[in-house]
């Protein structure tokens, strides 16, 4: 009697009145007062518990739901993965659904026509191409599904928990797709619960509760933040519940966690302990950290994370990769990672240093811990610097000159100078 | 008129979903498309044996070629109402996973039961030819109009068909309402009968006030009897016409935000 009361309610209501809310019985607030910007070319994380509007949000975005208060606004052609394959119609083929679902996403024929060949590459469905949609695994409808969409050359894609379906290897092949496109500048927004496809793959990340916003920022912090709450820690000290808006500042050192047991001090040495800002290509160095430990604990991982100013991670490892077991974290004590050839070409690099439970769930993480500058006299490129020589024989010939007498790049004169200063 | 943008901007969605519609339909049967003219074809058989060997006394001659001008675009309407009923909902995946104009569905409705009557009424055109040439009927120029009568016919149509389908979303009860009144309908058309053999006056102007009088009446005229559509009935047909569009544009636009929600 009620739910038929309502509805006529609501019909009438909206006819003749306008509103188009539904009756108070009715009606929840799926996401109350969320505001962020989304820039061009970034990709942005939502992660959240079952039911706190994480879709809710990509379908206002997307246009499929009007707000009921608050506005959205997008710049760009938008392809929404609410679900793949949503459009197809089990009775006809795989290729007449291609078209329907591709004119749906805003494709003309012609250009549907022109992309149908690398879709159904993509796709990997083969000769079923031409079999009705009906007769496919569901394996090979979300293929299709994934591969119409991203041939839709969307300036905005709104992708909702799709990357976790299909097997391995296609789930590998999505997220190089994904990459792609994050390079060639498409805005991502992505909802998932595969956090470390937020961390990976995001330049930002939200954290939705219940509709409202608990953190926007790093991703690794906002992850770390949402598995501490999930396992149901004490609140986080750390200050990220406040730094809900605005990107964070990469410069900065960032630091989060629940304090239980803390990084004090980390501080990259040469071989002899001696504390280091600048250094030379396969110097022999450690990255020092002086732990305190305020609780003791049982379960416990200490990482380090090597960045390229540029933001690109060099090389990232941790105690539990590497198979080391814990046994305890009883008292104070000092962890050394030893690095008999730090094999980097000129540069300036970022370490982050960690403590946190095998599960992610952070005591201390301190990223952008400390900074270090290689110098070289070689204007050789990239990160990795492996030793190597080079080797002729026959009549191929060449005199040495003295490196010394070339000219060291102005950016690591520099940094090296500063560095030196910052000594003093 | 926003729609009517709406629209062309979406036409080849619209073909192609229509398309998509008649194809699945007849995919996997057998007799496939054929089906679309066995329908009225078994139809027309059916009313002729009833109509020359079991009831022979005839109200017009010959009465199964009436009939069927008449039933062709009723079936038209009522079908394209009652499924429109259902057209929003059974897609409830398109409209709650896709940003995709909820409008083309109720429109894909009338234009794949528009082709079902257009392919229909070559088998009328057929079973007149057989009629006239044992001397039983005769093919009139009039029929010529049929174009411009099934032209006005879709836009009526295509009105009450935005309206029901919107606003069937939020009153479920509206596919049973429709389906009654669907039924009555049917005899207060006169489909069966003709409306000059009612004697009271007062009845007479009161079922022109069904709209699908002057429409079933005008092919009634064109089809069989031979003569233009009264004035009346034209201006009638006009004035239903731009007063369904109006309607099914105006309920559509109001609801089509709640869509995905009371979906």
């Amino acid at each position: 009697m009620w739910g038929r009361r309502s509805q006529f309610a609501t019909l009438k209501s909206a006819l003749l009145k306008r509103d188009l809310k539904l009756a108070p019985e009715a009606s929840v607030a799926a996401l109350r007062s969320v505001s962020c910007v989304v820039d061009r070319g970034e990709a942005f994380g939502i992660i959240g518990r079952n039911g706190s509007g994480k879709s809710t949000l990509l379908k206002v975005i997307s246009g499929i739901l009007k707000p009921t208060s608050g506005i959205v606004r997008v710049n760009g052609r938008v392809a929404a993965l609410i679900e793949l394959g949503a459009g197809f119609h089990p009775e006809i083929t795989g290729r007449e659904n291609i078209l329907i679902n591709g004119i749906m996403l805003g494709l003309s024929k012609r250009e549907i026509e022109k992309r149908f060949d690398s879709i159904v590459e993509f796709s990997g469905i083969g000769e079923f191409i031409d079999q009705p949609v009906k007769t496919y695994s569901s394996g090979m409808y979300v293929r299709l599904g994934f591969a119409v969409a991203v041939h839709v050359d969307p300036e905005i894609l709104l992708i909702d928990e799709v990357l976790a379906v299909g097997d391995e290897e296609f789930s590998q092949k999505c997220i190089a797709k994904i990459q792609e496109m994050k390079y060639r500048g498409v805005t991502l927004i992505f909802v998932t619960h595969q956090l470390d496809q937020i961390r990976n793959l995001c330049d930002r990340a939200l954290w939705l509760d219940h509709g409202a916003a608990t953190a926007i920022g790093d991703p690794a912090r906002v992850v770390d933040d949402y598995l501490q709450a999930v396992s149901g820690a004490a609140p986080a000290t750390s200050p990220a519940a406040a730094e809900v808006s605005g990107a964070p500042q990469r410069d900065e050192e960032e630091r989060w966690g629940s304090g239980e047991v803390v990084l004090k001090r980390v501080v990259l040495t040469d071989d002899k302990s001696r504390e280091l800002v600048a250094l030379g290509a396969g110097s022999s160095v450690a990255i020092e950290m002086d732990v305190e430990v305020r609780v003791p604990q049982d379960d416990f991982v200490f990482g380090v994370g090597i960045y390229h100013a540029d933001g690109a991670c060099v090389y990232g490892t941790n105690t539990d990769l590497e198979g080391l077991m814990p046994q305890h974290l009883e008292a104070n004590g000092r962890v050394r990672f030893v690095m008999p050839s730090l094999d980097l070409v000129a540069g300036t690099y970022r370490v982050d240093a960690a403590v946190h439970t095998r599960n992610g769930r952070a005591f201390d993480y301190r990223r952008g811990v400390l900074r270090f500058v290689v110098g070289s006299r070689v204007h050789d490129i990239g990160v990795y610097r492996p030793k190597h020589q080079w080797k002729f024989e026959g009549g191929i010939a060449f005199r040495e000159i003295d490196n010394l007498k070339r000219n060291v790049p102005a950016a690591v004169v520099e940094a090296l100078q500063s560095s030196e200063k910052k000594k003093k | 008129m926003n729609e009517l943008a709406t629209l062309y901007r979406y036409r080849q969605l619209l073909a192609a979903l229509t398309a998509r519609d008649l194809k699945a339909r007849y995919r996997g049967s057998i007799l496939g498309f054929f089906w679309s003219l066995a329908n009225p074809l078994l139809l027309l058989g059916v009313y002729t044996v009833v109509f020359t060997i079991f009831f022979p006394q005839q109200i017009v001659r010959p009465y199964p070629l009436f009939l069927f001008a008449g039933i062709l675009p009723w079936t038209f309407f009522s079908a394209a109402v009652l499924e429109s009923t259902n057209s929003i909902s059974s897609n409830a995946g398109l409209i709650k996973k896709v940003m995709f104009p909820a409008e083309t569905l109720p429109l894909v409705v009338v234009l794949s039961h528009l082709v079902h009557f257009a392919l229909a009424l070559p088998i009328l055109f057929v079973a007149m030819a057989i009629y006239a040439s044992l001397g039983l009927a005769t093919i009139h120029a009039t029929a010529a109009l049929v174009p411009f009568l099934m032209l006005l016919q879709t836009i009526f149509v295509a009105g009450i068909v935005m309206a029901v389908s919107s606003a069937a979303v939020l009153l479920r009860d509206l596919r049973d309402i429709v389906a009654n009144l669907m039924q009555l309908g049917f005899f207060i058309t006169p489909i069966i009968y003709l409306i000059d053999n009612i004697p009271s006056r007062l009845l007479r102007a009161l079922l022109r006030l069904n709209p699908m009088t002057p429409f079933v009446v005008s092919y009634q005229d064109i089809l069989f009897f031979g003569h233009l559509p009264g004035l009346a009935d034209t201006l009638l047909m006009i004035a239903y016409a731009a007063a369904s569009m109006m309607l099914g544009i105006v309920v559509f636009d109001r609801l089509r935000d709640t869509l995905a929600e009371a979906i």
